[in-house]
């Protein structure tokens, strides 16, 4: 397994496992104003709103630099990948705006901690997206060629 | 579109039995690109294609050929 596919693979993993949490969090809680009520809940959801994508960054641009981690033809599936963070990101906030409509057009206005959610969604299936798209190139480039 | 087929398995056993990694390490590349090279699976870039040439010591086209 290529460093770089390998790390794709740990970025899908730990992405994948802090979705989980952050739902089981708020099911646990109850529902989407425990963001109001529980500030500890506010604050983790700060910490992965910047946290994850300040380390995405780092980790990607450190792994770029070193030859023997990432080569050419790993720069070429990452290209290749590129427009996957960008439909999953589209496409989760299509189902955002969809389902927050449908649920709040009699109040005629959505709870602000909605927004929160809608961001740390759109980071977490970003990212995930991402990994997935660097897995399923080297997948193809292993099938096709 | 014809197929570029290498013959760099058989230069790695002909130079001392060169081990992949061995040869990752020489061209700048990592050890998967080279197993996906020797099966065929992965067309280099030109510039990897002579430095795995000169890994060798080998004209390109010794490395190299094109199935027209």
């Amino acid at each position: 397994m290529a460093p770089l596919q390998k790390r794709a693979l740990y970025s899908l993993v730990v992405g994948l496992a802090l979705a989980l949490l952050l739902i089981t969090v708020l099911v646990r809680q109850g529902d989407v104003t425990a963001f109001h009520r529980n500030p500890s809940l506010r604050l983790i959801m700060y910490f992965v709103m910047i946290g994850v994508p300040i380390s995405y960054v780092l980790l990607v641009s450190r792994s770029l630099r070193e030859p023997t981690q990432v080569d050419e033809r790993d720069k070429a599936i990452i290209e290749r990948s590129g427009w996957t963070p960008w439909l999953a990101t589209i496409l989760s906030l299509v189902a955002w705006t969809l389902a927050l409509t449908e649920a709040y057009w009699d109040q005629g206005q959505v709870p602000v901690a909605f927004l929160n959610l809608i961001l740390v969604s759109a980071l977490i299936v970003g990212s995930l997206a991402q990994s997935l798209g660097i897995l399923l190139g080297y997948w193809r480039m292993n099938r096709d060629g | 579109m014809g197929r570029v087929k290498n013959r760099i398995r058989k230069l790695r056993f002909d130079h001392n039995e060169m081990t992949q990694e061995e040869l990752a390490n020489r061209v700048g590349c990592t050890r998967q690109t080279i197993i996906a090279l020797e099966q065929g699976k992965y067309v280099p870039s030109i510039e990897l294609a002579f430095r795995v040439a000169k890994a060798f010591n080998v004209p390109l086209e010794e490395v190299f050929q094109h199935d027209a």
